[in-house]
């Protein structure tokens, strides 16, 4: 038993009762890694202390590897579910004004209303009351079956323009501000 | 020719940032700086979720709901305090949590969950772990599970991470007696079951 190790197996009491600063306490739990006798004489001192050393870290470079591509993989979840839930107020205000839309069409149409009897192309003049669709940012004509209203957020698509006036009006939104 | 941008510079030069300074651009968004705080904080985290609940495959698990949680709340991240003592106490909250449910599922499968993690453990973290840490690390788990799962972490946290009790006060949310009352406490339970389950570690035995 050499000098520090007498010095050391005397601190054990201090160790116990928390009573030792930070850099005695690590200079005796690397000295009871190394000391085959101070860490029988800890052992004998209370049994808790076989566990007072430095341990090992437990992931390997492979583990390490496959726990950040699972969390990449949930990040990207976390950060799909905030645009759609976030970006949102605007968004979802977009999404619930583009269906009030479809319904204030079906509406109108099923009802056999004045607004039915319009021509088609009347219909983004009929709508412009809705805020979606306040500016027309894209263009209808280029698609043939819809004859409806464009926004820069959502267009909506009139999928049977020459339906008679009792027949059902039906609509198709394509809001292209949800990031899905 | 000039070097515009290089990914691999990139990522070796935010190798070198310390923990504080990727924390601070992780919670600004850069996502090179978040990954390269997981990576580096991966084998001290999936340590400690290990030696708490006992087994290598739910401590990995737990990694990563610690570091999804760690990506949610980055925006509360205060650079005046430690990122350490802040992820020990996200990954302690979560490995108490996980270790309660765990229990409640082990009384309901009663002993074969053990036998199954001993056959894991012993091909889980081998190239990393020294046969003794290997030894001590079954002991504990044998010898721990009369203790609280505060009990636990906090002894944990002290003897085998080697926290100061004022940072185990506050990874556990308790007060710094409370810490000392829980060592105290768990140190008299690990003597009483050292004794009655291995009772060669009180005459002196060294291990392997």
């Amino acid at each position: 038993m050499s000098v520090i190790c007498g010095i050391l197996r005397e601190s054990f009491g201090d160790y116990l009762a928390d009573r030792l600063p930070a850099p005695q306490r690590r200079i005796l739990r690397e000295h009871l890694t190394a000391c085959d006798g101070c860490r029988a004489a800890a052992a004998g001192k209370d049994a808790s202390l076989v566990f007072a050393r430095p341990f090992a870290e437990d992931a390997s470079p492979d583990e390490t590897a496959a726990i950040l591509a699972s969390v990449r993989t949930g990040v990207s979840h976390i950060e799909t579910e905030r645009r759609l839930a976030g970006a949102g107020p605007g968004r979802r205000r977009a999404a619930v004004a583009a269906a009030a839309a479809a319904v204030a069409l079906l509406a109108l149409t099923v009802a056999g209303g004045s607004a039915r009897r319009e021509p088609v192309a009347a219909l983004p003049v009929a709508l412009e009351a809705t805020p979606l669709l306040e500016s027309a940012g894209v263009e209808p004509a280029a698609l043939p079956a819809e004859a409806a209203a464009a926004s820069s957020n959502a267009t909506v698509y009139d999928l049977n323009p020459g339906a008679g006036r009792d027949e059902p009006r039906v609509v198709w939104i394509v809001d292209r501000g949800l990031d899905i | 020719m000039e070097l515009v941008y290089s990914e691999r510079l990139e990522r070796q030069n935010v190798g070198e940032l310390p923990d504080r300074d990727l924390a601070i651009r992780a919670r600004g968004g850069d996502m090179l700086c978040f990954e390269t705080l997981v990576s580096r904080k991966t084998p001290p985290v999936v340590s400690l979720a290990r030696r708490i609940l006992g087994n290598t495959e739910d401590a990995r698990d737990v990694a990563q709901m610690v570091f999804l949680r760690v990506w949610k709340e980055i925006h509360r991240y205060d650079e005046r305090y430690s990122l350490n003592t802040w992820l020990y106490r996200i990954a302690t909250n979560l490995a108490i949590d996980f270790l309660r449910s765990a229990r409640s599922r082990e009384r309901a499968h009663g002993a074969t969950l053990h036998l199954v993690r001993e056959r894991e453990e012993a091909t889980a973290g081998g190239a990393t772990r020294t046969a003794e840490d290997r030894e001590l690390a079954r002991l504990f788990e044998t010898v721990s599970d009369k203790l609280s799962e505060k009990q636990k972490a906090a002894f944990v946290l002290r003897e085998m991470e080697d926290c100061e009790t004022k940072d185990i006060a506050e990874i556990l949310g308790c007060g710094e007696s409370t810490v000392r009352n829980h060592l105290f406490n768990a140190r008299r339970i690990l003597r009483k079951e050292i004794a009655r389950l291995y009772p060669e570690f009180l005459i002196g035995r060294t291990l392997a």
